[in-house]
C-alpha cells in the first residue's frame, strides 16, 4: 500500500505572519483586506498557565479559556501559501501569541495612534522573542492624530523598526505592509 | 520541503477529565502538541476506504483532508477547539489515515522571504487584484 500515498495531493509549503495589535484596532479587518477566503475563527485557547510552557499534557488542574482567533490565507503560488493570523494584543493572551508565532516570518503590529499603549505588550514579546516585526499605524478615516516619528518615538522601538502608515481597509495598503515586514525580515536574515 | 509525518513517535497516553476533550476519548495532547497551525493534512487513500466506519468528528476530518487543509483551517470549519483537533488528528495519523506536513520554520530562510515578497507584489500588479 505504501507507493499508494504519493496519490494524495501535495500541500503547498505553508508559511504565516502575524497581525497583532490592541482591541479593535483592525487587525480583522486588515485580514480581510488581503485573504482569499472569509476570515475564519478558530478557537485557539489553551490554559492560562500555559504560559512559556510547552507541555499541556498536564491539563486537568489548570482552568481553560477560550480565545477565538481571526485568520486568513493568500495562494503565492501553487506551492507557497500564507497564512494570516490575527492574535489579541492584550499582555493576558500572552499565553497564546508563541503558538502562533512561532515559525512565523515576522509580524505587523497594528497600532491606533490615539490608543498607543494598546501595542506595548505585543511589542515588547516580539523585541523579547526576535521576531522581525514592523509598526503599521491605521488612519483611521484617512487620518494620523500624531506624526510617524512622534509615533516611534512614543514606542521606543529600535531604530531598524519599520514604522509605517496603512489603511486596513486597503488590500494594497496591507501588502505593502506585510512586504515591509518581509524585506526588515529579509535584512535582518542577513545581517543587515 | 515538508516532512510527510511518520515520525513514529507515540502520543502520551492520558485520562483526563477536562470536558472538551470527551470527543478524543479523555486523551490530552502528547506530540500533537507542537503541530503548528499552519500545518497541511491530507487524507491518506487509505482513509477514504475507512471513512464509514468513524465516527463523526474523525469522518469529518477525513473528509474535509481530502484537499490538503491546514490545522487552523480545519478546526475553524468544523468548529472544534484547536487542540481537541490535535489529538484527533494525531490518532488519524497513527492509524495512517492522515498525512501530516510539518511546516519548517522560515522565519530565517532567505529564499522563502524573497518568495514571499514576490508572491505579493505580483498580486499588487495583478489587474484582477481585489481590494476592498
Amino acid at each position: 500500500m505504501g507507493d499508494t500515498q504519493t496519490l494524495a495531493p501535495r500541500p503547498p509549503q505553508p508559511v504565516k505572519m502575524v497581525v497583532s495589535g490592541g482591541f479593535g484596532v483592525g487587525k480583522t479587518t486588515a485580514i480581510a483586506s488581503v485573504s482569499e477566503i472569509e476570515p475564519l475563527t478558530t478557537e485557539a485557547a489553551i490554559t492560562e498557565v500555559a504560559a512559556g510552557v510547552d507541555d499541556l499534557s498536564m491539563t486537568p488542574r489548570k482552568t481553560t479559556t477560550t480565545v477565538a482567533m481571526d485568520f486568513g490565507c493568500l495562494t503565492l503560488d501553487p506551492t507557497l501559501k500564507l497564512y494570516i493570523f490575527g492574535t489579541p494584543g492584550q499582555d493576558r493572551f500572552g499565553f497564546m501569541w508563541k503558538d502562533v508565532t512561532q515559525g512565523a516570518l515576522g509580524a505587523l503590529v497594528v497600532v491606533d495612534s490615539r490608543r498607543l499603549d494598546d501595542c506595548f505588550p505585543v511589542v515588547d514579546y516580539f523585541e523579547r522573542d526576535g521576531l522581525p516585526f514592523a509598526i503599521a499605524v491605521n488612519a483611521f478615516d484617512g487620518v494620523l492624530t500624531h506624526s510617524l516619528p512622534a509615533i516611534r518615538s512614543a514606542l521606543d522601538v529600535a531604530a531598524e523598526v519599520p514604522v509605517v502608515a496603512f489603511d486596513a481597509r486597503s488590500g494594497v495598503s496591507v501588502r505593502e505592509s506585510l512586504i515591509v515586514v518581509l524585506e526588515h525580515a529579509l535584512a535582518r536574515a542577513r545581517g543587515y | 520541503m515538508t516532512q510527510p509525518g511518520h515520525g513514529g513517535q507515540e502520543p502520551a497516553e492520558q485520562v483526563s477529565a477536562v470536558r472538551p476533550f470527551l470527543l478524543t476519548e479523555g486523551r490530552v495532547l502528547g506530540e500533537e502538541a507542537s503541530l503548528p497551525m499552519e500545518t497541511q493534512l491530507v487524507a491518506t487513500p487509505d482513509a477514504l476506504q475507512m471513512v464509514g466506519q468513524l465516527a463523526f468528528e474523525r469522518r469529518a476530518i477525513l473528509e474535509a483532508c481530502r484537499v490538503p487543509l491546514s490545522l487552523a483551517e480545519l478546526a475553524a470549519r468544523l468548529g472544534l477547539h484547536l487542540n481537541v483537533v490535535r489529538v484527533l488528528v494525531g490518532d488519524l495519523h497513527n492509524r495512517n489515515l492522515l498525512t501530516v506536513h510539518i511546516p519548517r520554520p522560515g522565519g530565517s530562510d532567505l529564499d522563502v522571504l524573497q518568495r514571499v515578497i514576490n508572491g505579493l507584489r505580483a498580486i499588487h500588479t495583478s489587474p484582477g487584484s481585489n481590494d476592498g
